[in-house]
């Protein structure tokens, strides 16, 4: 079947009352954890998977998708009304979107903002539909080494994960590695690290991990945290015929270099953003608007945030990389679910990946919806107190954290993560490599094992294979870029803020 | 502390690296393998940060008064939870600890906090129990 015969049966999935619920669900779920300050798209994944532990993969996999849409919806709320960046790739958002939010224009600004994210995620899944199955098409040819080649590209994205420190972001990784390391050995079941404890035997589990390191953390964190309420009355949230014009082409370039960049593994939405923003301002005719309330200052990050976002499924997919934190999560869920994301996805469970790739048109067009009449709803929304919403996530997390294998000890590993995540976080230690590393880390070491096990222990097969070799340079090109990106953003991130925040 | 994972790693790798050995005769990797790599990057990185990259030390404010009062509280109620649910079950023990919650993070009264607990404990039971079906810790009273 050609890709729209499939993405035509997607829909019909899509479509079905349950995966449309769960799309609606998520993306009103997502939006709402994305509306309230200072919860992440990351967080809010991992807060919500508790709803979809019950679910059968694809309406669960929807649901989390809706999850990851809505909070990037969402973030750009906060960034507007109230000069709060949820995420990094919030952050150029504040720096046009707040001066006109201050201007009466805050309504204009959500409602391009909505639009731009819109037409780019639109956009972005148009060409996930053609470009993701020519991949996994083209990695049906790997072996072993080519796929530790994968796992080594994959490793590149650490770099834009890292924050501050690249160094702090390897050791974080590494320690990731170490923690999946636990449990029984993949050759001969051997256990490892258990320290002759039951309960260790099965190893850490991902969700308890999850749950852990940025839920349960995120409430203590916003337990220090004064939380705000928007206080403003939004009017009109439809901009005129005039704002169009003067945002479209800037939507259109943001929608360009946000999907180029983040077909790269190492670019999140925290590096598309400040480009799109920049390349904008240069070509602006009147620079001077911007930081002012220029409008394309709020659509060209905004589209780009939401393309990097769209273009981040195709090597999660098509390749098993994920390109960012939440994805990460994403991906977690899908092994969560049984499913391994790569080339065989495709084609061992075609029905699933369409219904998915079906599902992010649909769930696009509900948050469209979702975002421009109910606007007010959701500004009001974030009245909710901190002590109401902080212990409801808890308890939350001890569902999420116990359910996905009915253990207790889950919920222990998970509060322990609390602990750890919440220390980690203060600090400034990185969690998005500790988890990414964490989740490929048992691929990599399997890929590893049987690469070295078919070339009887030299490592020079990773370097006579082509494609494995061609990846292996890949990835050292762009750990490169990654690195330059990243340094650039960071700069522009400190201009803009004068702090150090992780990308 | 990435240093003393990092020879734990290579301690653990030894062990199976001679468990292997004498297991399996002619294999030439195995599930030592990883931890090698692991606990000697583990080792290479945390000597480089105490000796050579030394990132900038990050000064974190310690938490003080109400906030700190509410995270002790909080943490605390929430280790409880973990001890009661074996013997109260879930719902038994979410009532408590959400009321417990309510108290101690949002600063509500007593009674509020209770209607607060019991409105909580009643969704989430209905959510999961009755419409997820699923299946959560009964305790000894069968709740």
């Amino acid at each position: 079947m050609d890709v729209l015969g499939h993405l035509a049966s997607g829909f019909g999935a899509a479509l079905s009352p349950t995966n449309l619920m769960m799309a609606a669900l998520g993306s009103l779920l997502g939006t709402l954890v994305g509306v309230l300050p200072g919860l992440g798209p990351t967080a809010a994944i991992a807060i919500l998977f508790p709803l979809t532990t019950v679910l059968a993969p694809a309406p669960a996999i929807i649901m989390l998708a809706g999850i990851y849409y809505g909070a990037m919806y969402g973030g750009s709320t906060t960034a507007i009304l109230l000069n709060i960046p949820g995420e990094v790739a919030s952050v150029p958002t504040c720096l046009d979107g707040y001066p006109m939010a201050q201007q009466g224009r805050g309504g204009v600004a959500l409602g391009i903002s909505a639009i731009g994210s819109f037409f780019a995620g639109t956009l972005g899944v148009v060409a996930l539909t053609f470009f993701a199955p020519f991949l996994a098409d083209q990695a049906l040819r790997f072996g072993p080494p080519e796929y530790f080649g994968l796992m080594v590209l994959a490793f590149t994205v650490i770099a834009s994960l890292s924050g501050g420190s690249l160094v702090k972001g390897f050791a974080m990784a590494f320690l990731g590695y170490f923690i999946s390391l636990i449990g029984l050995g993949p050759s001969t079941a051997e256990p490892r690290f258990t320290f002759n404890w039951g309960p260790l035997m099965g190893g850490v589990d991902l969700i308890a991990l999850i749950v852990g390191l940025y839920a349960i953390s995120e409430v203590f964190i916003g337990l220090e945290e004064e939380r705000v309420a928007i206080t403003q009355k939004i009017r009109n949230v439809f901009p005129r015929l005039a704002d169009l014009r003067e945002a479209f082409p800037a939507i259109l370039r943001g929608t360009g270099i946000g999907f180029f960049l983040g077909l790269l593994p190492g670019c999140a939405p925290g590096v598309t953003v400040f480009m799109a923003y920049d390349v904008e301002k240069k070509l602006s005719k009147h620079p001077e608007r911007f930081g002012k309330g220029a409008i394309e200052g709020v659509a060209s990050p905004e589209s780009a945030n939401n393309a990097t976002s769209s273009a981040g499924f195709i090597p999660l997919l098509a390749l098993g990389i994920p390109a960012s934190a939440p994805l990460a999560v994403l991906l977690g869920g899908l092994l969560v679910y049984g499913l391994q994301p790569g080339p065989l996805l495709f084609q061992k469970n075609p029905e699933f990946v369409w219904t998915v790739i079906a599902s992010l048109y649909v769930g696009n067009v509900i948050l469209l919806i979702l975002n421009l009449p109910l606007i007010g709803m959701w500004v009001w929304l974030t009245r909710i107190p901190y002590g109401i919403l902080g212990p409801v996530i808890l308890l939350l997390a001890f569902i999420g954290a116990y359910s996905v294998r009915n253990s207790m000890f889950d919920v222990g590993v998970s509060f322990v993560c609390g602990a750890i995540g919440f220390f980690l976080r203060r600090h400034q230690w990185p969690l998005a490599p500790m988890l990414l590393a964490f989740i490929l880390g048992p691929l990599l070491e399997k890929y590893l094992i049987q690469s070295l096990s078919m070339s009887g222990g030299n490592p020079l097969i990773f370097f006579q294979r082509g494609i494995s070799l061609a990846l292996i340079v890949a990835a050292a090109l762009l750990l490169l870029t990654s690195l330059a990106l990243v340094r650039y953003t960071r700069r522009r991130v400190k201009e803009e803020t004068a702090e150090e925040l992780a990308l | 502390m990435l240093v003393l994972l990092g020879i734990l790693s290579l301690w653990e790798g030894w062990r199976l690296h001679a468990l292997r050995t004498q297991m399996v005769a002619g294999a030439v990797v195995g599930d030592d393998t990883f931890p090698f790599i692991v606990g000697a990057a583990l080792v290479l990185l945390g000597a480089s940060i105490l000796f050579v990259a030394k990132p900038p030390r990050v000064k974190v404010a310690r938490p003080s008064g109400e906030p700190r009062m509410r995270m002790i509280l909080g943490a605390g109620v929430l280790a409880a939870y973990w001890v009661i649910v074996p013997y109260l079950g879930y719902t038994g023990s979410t009532a408590l600890v959400s009321t417990g919650l309510f108290r101690a993070m949002g600063g509500y009264r007593w009674p509020q906090a209770l209607l607060l607990g019991g409105a909580t404990t009643g969704l989430l039971y209905l959510l999961f129990r009755v419409w997820l079906l699923q299946p959560l810790p009964t305790g000894l009273l069968g709740l």
